[in-house]
């Protein structure tokens, strides 16, 4: 992106500043919305209020990665590396293993619902009424004057830095 | 207290797990993850613990599920040890069967993992795994009017699947995910209130009560939406909801516009929420979740959708009998979308009806009951015996998952 925006002031031609400017927005429109959509995904906001308690406490027992909770019982433990791996799949890795396997249709990734028939309706980014209008700049929508400015005064760019 | 040879079913949600003894009434519903309190330094809550908490502003969550699949075994076998013990259930698996729930197309490895923590860990005696929808509609089956197809709708934390059922068999390939689920409506609601309102990101907790509280599906988005643009009396949509201050307020509630303000109100300064628009346009993500640029159908066009893979004998059927569960169902309202949604879009000869039970969140849970009773229920259970002597493959063998 930094090397994007470089680009656009070296440009002389208003032409070709439009055009990569063009470009620019694209990209980092894309990244912007992928940022919102994993934010929807998201457990938590704030960071763990017990992050700078849990150093000294190091009696966890073995896959606990990164919490403290001391577990009671005595259950068998005492496993092979093959297993630990099993426990520590991210969600991404399954996919990925899921997409390599020879399996047949159906699995996760077919099931996904299609896009829908109907056009995407449009709503104000600040007050979420219906909206007409997109901000020249980011893309973003909004519905009055009134609303532009307050995204322009908050969010206008603000997401893609 | 477990008699000498017990059942227990399980279905075990990304956000509660629902869990009782088959000759239970009712299954427990315990929260499924672990919290931090940022005014208990030392403490976790396992499950339902929290609400000993006495502050729970600001709530950390840790997650035995992603997405809809569990990945972090870490916190839900602390979860499970929990419900499994004195606290909650107080089983002895070696004495004890269970059913348990997982999502439609689970992973490969995960499922061996579930084998392997439920015999060889806990040690139960025999164990059949399913999916929730799958119960659903053995429940449906069996009630009356015991239609022979069944069009399960599991709208729940992580995700919502439609799902055709043919005689309590569901049919693979015509089983949708949309990504749309109460997680995600909570977190939208918490961004956009906290982006023209007040800064709620870490009020998970509290949030999600408020989408629970005042939320609802509207039947005319538009017209309702104009209604929100209206001052005064005339907006009948808009409600002032109380935050909790954990002091004086344990709970949010709406604010009483007619009625003088209590005396507790008056002492204390509150905080307070304006839900207008918001009210309705977070549980319209269900139905367009492109408001929100997730390019995929809502509910009622899935649906259609879902219903058109079939065969064309099966469809009428499917048509007449949509079933709606998982707790996104209890919106207000939302029965009444779906049906209008569907019917609206559904060949005009085929009847649309549309079932929403009682109790939408333990539906399946109480079909798994019954399904414990039913004749050939030994027959699809593996026992530890047998896994000890097949290994996986007796479970995907006898699994229908
Ligand atoms: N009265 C209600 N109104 C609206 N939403 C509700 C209500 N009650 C519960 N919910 C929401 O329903 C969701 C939980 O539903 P459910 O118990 O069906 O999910 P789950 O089975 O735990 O999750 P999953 O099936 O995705 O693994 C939560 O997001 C919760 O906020
Ligand atoms: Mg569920
Ligand atoms: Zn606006
Ligand atoms: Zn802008």
């Amino acid at each position: 992106m930094v090397m994007a925006e470089a680009k656009t002031k070296q440009g002389s031609s208003r032409l070709k500043d439009a055009n990569s400017r063009k470009i620019l927005d694209q990209y980092s429109r894309a990244k912007r919305l992928r940022k919102q959509l994993e934010a929807l995904e998201q457990d938590n906001f704030q960071e763990d209020p017990h992050i700078h308690l849990n150093t000294p406490n190091k009696k966890l027992p073995q896959f606990d990665a990164d919490e403290g909770a001391p577990t009671k019982k005595k259950r068998k433990t005492t496993r092979g590396d093959h297993f630990k791996q099993r426990f520590r799949k991210t969600f991404a890795s399954l996919v990925e293993e899921e997409q390599m396997s020879l399996k047949e249709p159906p699995n996760y990734m077919t099931a996904c619902i299609p896009q829908s028939k109907f056009p995407a309706r449009k709503f104000c980014s600040v007050c979420g009424n219906p909206s007409n209008y997109t901000c020249v700049t980011c893309g973003s929508r909004y519905c009055c004057v009134r609303c532009l400015g307050t995204h322009q005064d908050t969010r206008c760019l603000k997401w893609t830095a | 207290m477990s008699s000498a040879s017990s059942l227990v079913v399980l279905d075990n949600g990304a956000y509660t797990a629902k869990i009782g003894f088959s000759s239970d009434e009712e299954p427990k519903l315990i929260q499924n993850c672990i919290a931090k309190a940022k005014s208990e330094r030392r403490k976790q809550f396992i499950g339902n613990q929290y609400e000993d908490c006495r502050d729970l502003s600001g709530l950390y969550y840790l997650l035995p599920f992603q997405k809809g699949y569990l990945v972090n075994w870490d916190v839900q076998r602390q979860v499970w040890e929990h419900i499994f013990g004195k606290e909650v259930m107080n089983l002895e698996p070696p004495e004890t069967s269970i059913i348990i729930t997982e999502p439609y197309f689970n992973f490969g490895s995960i499922q061996d993992a579930m084998n392997e923590v439920f015999f060889e860990e806990y040690q139960f005696q025999a164990i059949h795994r399913t999916n929730a929808g799958t119960l659903s509609a053995f429940r449906c089956k069996k009630e009356p009017p015991k239609e022979l197809c069944c069009m399960v709708v599991d709208s729940g934390y992580s995700f919502t699947h439609i799902a055709p059922y043919y005689d309590g068999k569901k049919v693979g390939n015509a089983i949708r995910r949309i990504n749309v689920g109460g997680k995600l409506l909570t977190n939208h609601l918490k961004e956009i209130l906290s982006y023209r309102q007040l800064h709620v990101m870490d009020e998970t907790y509290v949030i999600n009560q408020v989408k629970e509280d005042v939320c609802y599906v509207s039947s005319q988005f538009m017209p309702d939406m104009e209604i929100t643009k209206l001052k005064g009396a005339e907006n009948t949509i808009v409600r002032d909801y109380v935050l909790p201050d954990f002091q004086q307020i344990r709970r949010g509630y709406v604010k009483d516009e007619s009625s003088a303000s209590s005396a507790n109100e008056q002492c204390v300064s509150l905080q307070i929420i304006r839900m207008n628009n918001e009210r309705f346009s977070v549980p319209e993500l269900l139905f367009n979740p492109s408001d929100v640029s997730i390019q995929e159908m809502g509910i009622p066009e899935a649906i259609v959708h879902c219903i058109g893979l079939v065969e064309e004998e099966m469809r009428p059927h499917l048509y007449k009998n949509i079933l709606l569960t998982g707790g996104n169902s209890l919106f207000p309202g939302f029965k009444e979308r779906v049906e209008r949604d569907v019917r609206a879009m559904a060949p005009l000869n085929y009847d649309v009806r549309v079932t929403l039970p009682e109790k939408p969140i333990t539906y399946s849970w109480q079909g798994g009951k019954l399904f414990s009773a039913a004749e050939n229920f030994k027959e699809l259970c593996v026992t530890k015996k047998e896994y000890e002597e097949y290994g996986q493959s007796i479970c995907l063998e006898k699994f229908d998952v």
